[in-house]
């Protein structure tokens, strides 16, 4: 574990500085120490541009910034057909821009973002969503290349993608709008009637002239009538859409208690005789509608992130034309021809490689976060990156029959999450029938007793039995727990998450960049003997400086030391290089074999072996190993003291899974699938009886968070598995993991004790009102004081 | 209390004039951010210029 007095943190991501590193920037007069050059370089851009009360400003902190490539990969955007999706002409040169940001994280992110653009004089107008994470940008092409702002964004230390205005997130939007208009009717015309509301009952209680409340009376009418058929449409309609396919929902009661309410008042009105409930229906509607357009609120912030292929493949790649290279939008690659791939370019397309060479990280697929030394001849799949090497590849097919296409219209095969009956829609289901049954008895009974009573009596029974407090016992607890599990660190996304998270018996994990960080770190030295380690590692950290494998970053913690000469990079399989005129080599053990034919073969302990050596001796091996994340032990052992299965389910088919199995006490471990065996996975086990929640990350997890009952992804995860998941870790723990199934418990706890309250409440109140004892005042108390207590018994979902 | 015939179609009025209002608020997108408009007040316009050593957290 570490502690926190002594090491530093950066000032921009709070990342551990690490040592030996002297990274900084002058932050408020004070020198700040920072992790990476990236952060470096974003903090000094804030400062220097005189924006730096964003420090202050923040609440949360930044995000860990990549360093900015050396060239500009936008150049594509500059030609107008390339971006015609998301850039629209307003006149002239003058056009608007609509852009998804990744890595905003508060408010004073906006406020920055805002700035820096306004600053340019070719900016007319920023404005950054913060709940859409979205910026609309207008400004002038002849002053503002695209290309140009999509490189400020990223300078910023933000994620800039192109927003595909699609058909789904606009009718999101307008759906937003329109619920909102329907909650600002309802709740200006709630103030209205309770105003009436209040005086009509004064007058009850100790008398009020006729023709007063006649005037009262037909006032609310008139704004009950506008609440009734605008606010609470959507009541009756999806309540009649269910009926009519012969479902009852929690909705069905609900609108038959607005729409008897309404008519008995309106009757009592009209006849000036009678009861009026006016008030009690527009309260009810308002409270309703908040809690439904709060809980939207947060699912459709994911939805707008959602992925499509395009977005997974570069903007732009180089494409053979004649002699040359042309710079090319990557859509309009096709099956033969031929592109240029250089070190760090995802890969736009399926293909062969024609000549040259390197290391293709294919995480995206197999999960294996080491990467695949690839030669001419070799099948390359779009996705996939090169690290390090370069070459040319001869397009096989089109993107639309890629291997990473196909692997996402899996999502479709396994995106059919099983069915979950609502808690509150089997209960609403007896409680309709229960209510009309015993409304049918109270009028036959009262028909013959007294049949001038009979009417009234049966509708004060369907009024006082409406299921106000039953309808929201749900809605308010799943809105307070989404709200105190997101302030620790988990955004809820789906709906019945909470919900089928109590049915999960098992809790798969994926291994790299969920259990694990996903980068490499040293976990052994052993040192050839006429070495001391210190100065093996300062060799090894010096040679690795020129390296853009993964394995570099294992050594970047230590300081290298200086002189080597002819230093050279071989792709995919190590670096050599002179010191004092001798020569030193680091790779895989038949690299450094050419340099020093002495090398003793590799140990045979499991890990990632790298030899390092000089033209006479081997001076050592470093075993290397992917980082554990801190708290997985903690985890897993929380979730297995649940009664929870915990179990592996991995694409990395190397010896780290049983290790890692054996590590953390893992009750069982699939490794070495493809995307394909892991979904089969999952389908086995729901068959099997066994509900489960899946953890993951990267692409190929997709499909299988789309197919598990449960989903969770962890913040670093792609954008693509983050829109297959019900819940998102928002930090770098998985701590939140085991507190979402605390809350879950909780949840239901509460939520059993809200139908309880409310179904107790109706069964003391249906009585009285059925032998005529209830007068109108008392029952419209009685409605609002067991919906306060519902929300009241919820908001303690909030503390501890 | 001939009055209220008059106060009471008032109030009506007023109320409709409010929700009118709200309803072009929310249809020219200013409710479309709730999560920012909280923070922006505390967010100043006018501090293009570094401050010398006045900030520390």
């Amino acid at each position: 574990m570490l502690t926190r007095t002594d090491t530093e943190h950066c000032y921009h991501c709070g990342e551990v500085v690490p040592p030996g590193t002297s990274f900084s920037a002058v932050i408020g007069g004070e020198s700040r120490p920072m992790c990476c050059p990236g952060c470096q370089a974003v903090a000094r851009l804030i400062a220097g541009s005189g924006l730096e009360s964003f420090y202050r400003l923040r609440t949360e902190l930044n995000e860990t910034a990549p360093p900015l490539p050396g060239e500009n990969l936008f150049l594509a955007y500059d030609k107008p057909e390339n971006c015609s999706d998301f850039v629209t002409g307003i006149e002239g040169s003058r056009v608007r821009a609509q852009l998804l940001l990744g890595g905003i994280s508060c408010a004073a992110c906006t406020w920055l973002i805002e700035k820096a653009l306004g600053a340019h004089p070719g900016v007319s107008h920023a404005n950054v969503n913060l709940s859409q994470q979205a910026l609309t940008v207008e400004f002038d092409r002849a002053q503002l290349p695209v290309s140009e702002l999509f490189q400020r964004l990223l300078a910023l230390g933000y994620d800039p993608h192109p927003w595909q205005l699609s058909e789904g997130a606009r009718l999101i939007g307008q759906e937003q709008r329109a619920a909102l208009r329907e909650l600002a009717v309802a709740g200006l015309a709630m103030m209205q009637v309770g105003m009436f509301g209040i005086a009509l009952h004064a007058g009850d209680i100790q008398g009020i002239a006729l023709e007063y409340r006649g005037l009262m009376r037909w006032v609310s009418l008139l704004i009950a009538s506008v609440v009734v058929a605008y606010s609470a449409r959507g009541f009756f309609r999806n309540a009649w859409n269910n009926l009519r396919h012969g479902r009852l929902v929690m909705d069905l009661p609900v609108a038959l208690a607005i729409g008897l309410a309404y008519l008995a008042s309106a009757w009592a009105t009209v006849l000036n005789t009678g009861e009026v409930y006016f008030d009690s229906i527009a309260m009810f509607t308002f409270f309703l509608l908040l809690g439904r357009y709060m809980e939207r609120q947060v699912r459709h912030r994911e939805f707008l992130r959602q992925t499509d292929l395009q977005s997974l493949l570069p903007v732009a790649s180089l494409r053979k034309d004649g002699d040359g290279w042309q710079t090319v939008p990557t859509r309009s690659i096709s099956a033969g021809d031929v592109v240029l791939l250089r070190a760090g370019d995802t890969i736009p397309a399926d293909g062969v490689l024609l000549d040259g060479g390197g290391a293709v990280d294919e995480a995206a697929f197999t999960g294996e976060h080491l990467p695949r030394s690839v030669a001419p001849g070799e099948q390359l799949s779009a996705g996939t990156v090169l690290r390090d090497g370069g070459g040319s590849l001869r397009v096989d097919c089109d993107a639309a029959s890629s291997r990473l296409a196909a692997m996402l219209s899996m999502l479709s095969r396994g995106g059919d999450k099983p069915a979950l009956a609502r808690l509150a829609d089997r209960v609403a289901a007896r409680f309709v029938g229960a209510v009309l049954v015993i409304a049918a008895g109270v009028a036959a009974y009262w028909w013959h007793a007294d049949s001038s009573r009979a009417l009234w009596i049966t509708l004060s029974v369907l009024v006082v039995s409406c299921p106000c407090a039953l309808a929201l016992a749900t809605p308010a607890a799943l809105t307070a727990a989404t709200a105190q599990l997101r302030r620790r660190g988990l955004l809820l996304v789906g709906e019945d998450s909470l919900e089928a998270l109590l049915r999960c018996r098992r809790v798969v994990f994926d291994k790299t960049g969920t259990l694990t960080r996903g980068e490499l770190r040293r976990r052994e030295t052993r040192t050839g003997g006429n070495t001391d380690e210190a100065t093996a590692l300062a060799l090894a950290a010096a040679l690795e400086l020129r390296g853009r494998h993964p394995i570099a970053q294992a050594f970047s913690d230590i300081t290298p030391v200086t002189g080597l000469e002819d230093v050279e990079v071989v792709p995919g399989r190590g670096i050599r290089a002179r010191l004092n005129a001798q020569a030193v080599a680091i790779g895989s053990p038949a690299f450094v074999a050419e340099t020093c034919p002495a090398l003793p073969p590799a140990p045979t302990d499991p890990g990632h072996w790298v030899a390092l050596a000089s033209d006479r001796e081997l001076l050592a091996w470093f075993a290397l190993d992917d980082t554990l994340r801190t708290d997985a032990g903690d985890t897993v052992t929380a979730l297995k003291a649940r009664g929870l299965g915990v179990e592996l389910l991995t694409g990395d088919p190397s010896d780290a899974g049983p290790r890692l199995v054996r590590e953390l006490g893992l009750d069982a471990a699939r490794i070495g699938a493809s995307p394909e065996q892991k979904l089969d996975h999952i389908h086995q086990l729901q068959a099997a009886g066994t509900p489960v929640a899946m953890v993951g990350d990267g692409l190929n997890d997709a499909p299988v968070l789309a197919a598990a009952d449960c989903a969770f992804a962890v913040n670093q995860a792609t954008d693509l598995a983050k829109s297959q998941a019900d819940a998102i870790l928002l930090g770098h723990s998985l701590a939140p993991l085991d507190e979402a199934f605390a809350m879950a418990g909780r949840c239901r706890r509460i939520i059993r004790q809200n139908m309880a309250w409310a179904l107790s409440y109706n069964a003391l109140a249906v009585p009285l009102a059925a032998a005529g004892w209830i007068p109108p005042w008392a029952a419209a108390v009685g409605m609002s004081a067991s919906s306060l207590l519902v929300v009241l018994n919820s908001l303690r979902l909030r503390h501890r | 209390m001939d009055s209220l015939y008059i106060l009471i179609p008032i109030a009506v009025v007023f109320c409709a004039v409010a929700i009118k209002l709200l309803l072009w608020a929310i249809d020219s997108g200013q409710y479309d951010d709730l999560d920012k408009e909280a923070w922006r007040i505390l967010m100043d316009d006018d501090e293009a210029q570094p401050r010398e050593g006045s900030d520390r957290d």
